[in-house]
């Protein structure tokens, strides 16, 4: 018998390589385009919270230890920045009662679709990309909660991210600086839209093909448009820092910093918008509308009935959904 | 005695679970441009040490794993891992006689290709990372390589990997 070989049984090394190397890419591509292996991804993300969980262990117990020990005139100091903030953000809402009843009369009048308000789910923050050049982190929250692939994630200050990937008990949310996010805002002082998108600073955004003359200057603050049917209408999304006219560049260069604390939120909101597409919703708005009017109708009309009775009606069933 | 020594292969498969762990773990701000790529240092380990236990399809099958806990697509780390591998088991007969240094010198070369070929990947599936950062992790893997191998060889000789 000659000398025992390394690899007695088998392919070489170099056949093992091109089979491994096509699996690979086959699986990538079929990842990629294909809905094929959503199901499989999702099942094996089970694994996924436990290891997260373990590897924030460290910064859970440094975090907790700190707070141990955390002297006596910093609590006084929290506390009192709280209150004070609890103040403010009670005055606000003094007025915001008030508001949305009249925002309500006034989109009645309008008989637009109505966004009175959208449910959300308190969620927490367990792990964050290990790759620096990719903004995304994973929360809490999974399929299990209701959680929706496109879902939209904001803090307390605005909008975070989006879900992109739905496993079971946790989801994986890329934030809006992404280099791969972009998001339709508008200027929330005159209306004007544009197109926020990521640079891969977790502070900056950046504003696309704004014309030169656009009326945006620093300080204005942007706000989500609902336009790309995404994200809900009227979040606040970030505020200008920096107009730059370059007679040399075809647009303004327009930065922002997202108003959301994209690296420092520990808690976050998923928030549950309306399945139903502007449309859909107007419609039906529209058709309660008219039932509730023809109600009105017939009832401040009642001697006038025997008079008149082929009034149009409004099919019951329809204007019940 | 003989078979309890065969079986001794779960440590190899419980460092790699260390691997995986720490390749999620959190690090401060400034040390992930330069996270150590762990799972390559530990897997390159065990197949210098046991060639004929730990191969290509272990390498692929923990490069799946990692894909899912990273949210890479799938294959992506496990084409990395391969190719790490398959270098490894080329350079197999050489690396072994070679003195440390010299193992982190080639084990840069093999971490340096693989992290390029990782940037392909990503510029494919549209995130680029800017610059030459994306070297700093072989580096640092290729620093940190006398340190793993210590550590992981005591682990061996005292539980007896066969």
């Amino acid at each position: 018998m000659p000398i025992k070989p390394l690899f007695a049984k088998g392919p070489s090394l170099g056949v093992r390589l091109l089979v491994f190397t096509v699996l690979s890419a086959a699986l990538m591509v079929v990842d990629a385009r294909l809905t094929l292996l959503q199901p499989l991804r999702a099942q094996l993300g089970l694994i996924v919270a436990p290891v997260y969980w373990a590897g924030r262990l460290p910064v859970r117990i440094w975090d907790s230890a700190t707070q141990e020990l955390s002297t006596r005139s910093e609590l006084t100091a929290e506390n009192e920045r709280l209150k004070a903030e609890q103040l403010m953000l009670q005055r606000r809402l003094q007025k915001l009662a008030a508001l949305t009843e009249q925002n309500v009369r006034l989109r009645e009048l309008l008989n637009s679709a109505a966004l009175v308000d959208d449910e959300v789910l308190a969620t927490e923050l367990i792990g964050i990309d290990p790759n620096p050049f990719t903004h995304r982190i994973l929360i809490d929250k999974g399929e299990k909660d209701g959680v929706v692939m496109g879902q939209p994630v904001l803090d307390a200050r605005g909008l975070m991210g989006q879900v992109v990937e739905v496993m079971p008990y946790t989801s994986r949310v890329l934030l809006l600086t992404d280099t791969t996010h972009s998001i339709p805002v508008q200027v929330n002082r005159n209306g004007l839209r544009a197109i926020a998108s990521g640079t891969g600073n977790p502070e900056r955004l950046e504003l696309r093909h704004v014309a030169d003359t656009a009326d945006i200057k620093e300080g204005d603050l942007l706000v989500s448009s609902g336009l790309g049917q995404r994200f809900p209408a009227g979040y606040p999304v970030a505020m200008v820092s920096e107009v730059i006219h370059d007679s040399g560049q075809p647009f303004a260069i327009v930065r922002a910093v997202p108003t959301a604390m994209l690296n420092r939120s520990r808690y976050m909101l998923l928030v549950f918008t309306d399945p139903r597409t502007p449309e859909q919703r107007a419609t039906e708005s529209a058709q309660a509308q008219e039932a509730l009017d023809q109600e009105i109708l017939q009832q401040a009309q009642p001697a006038v009935q025997a008079a008149g009775a082929s009034a149009p009606t409004v099919n019951p069933p329809e204007a019940a959904q | 005695m003989m078979a309890a020594r065969a079986s001794n292969i779960w440590l190899v498969w419980l460092t790699l679970a260390v691997a995986l762990l720490l390749s999620v773990a959190s690090l401060p701000k400034f040390m992930e441009l330069g996270r150590p790529l762990w799972l390559a240092l530990f897997l390159t380990y065990w197949v210098l040490a046991v060639p004929h236990r730990v191969g290509m399809t272990t390498a692929w099958c923990l490069g799946l794993l990692a894909d899912v806990l990273n949210g890479s697509l799938l294959g992506q780390n496990a084409l990395i891992l391969t190719l790490i591998t398959f270098l490894v088991l080329t350079l197999h007969q050489r690396l072994r006689m070679f003195p440390m240094w010299q193992q982190s010198m080639v084990l840069l070369v093999v971490f340096g290709l693989a992290q390029l070929v990782q940037l392909w990947l990503n510029a494919l599936t549209g995130s680029r990372p800017p610059t030459l950062t994306f070297v700093l992790p072989a580096l640092i893997s290729a620093l940190l390589w006398p340190w793993v191998c210590a550590v992981l060889r005591g682990l061996h000789q005292r539980v007896g990997v066969n």
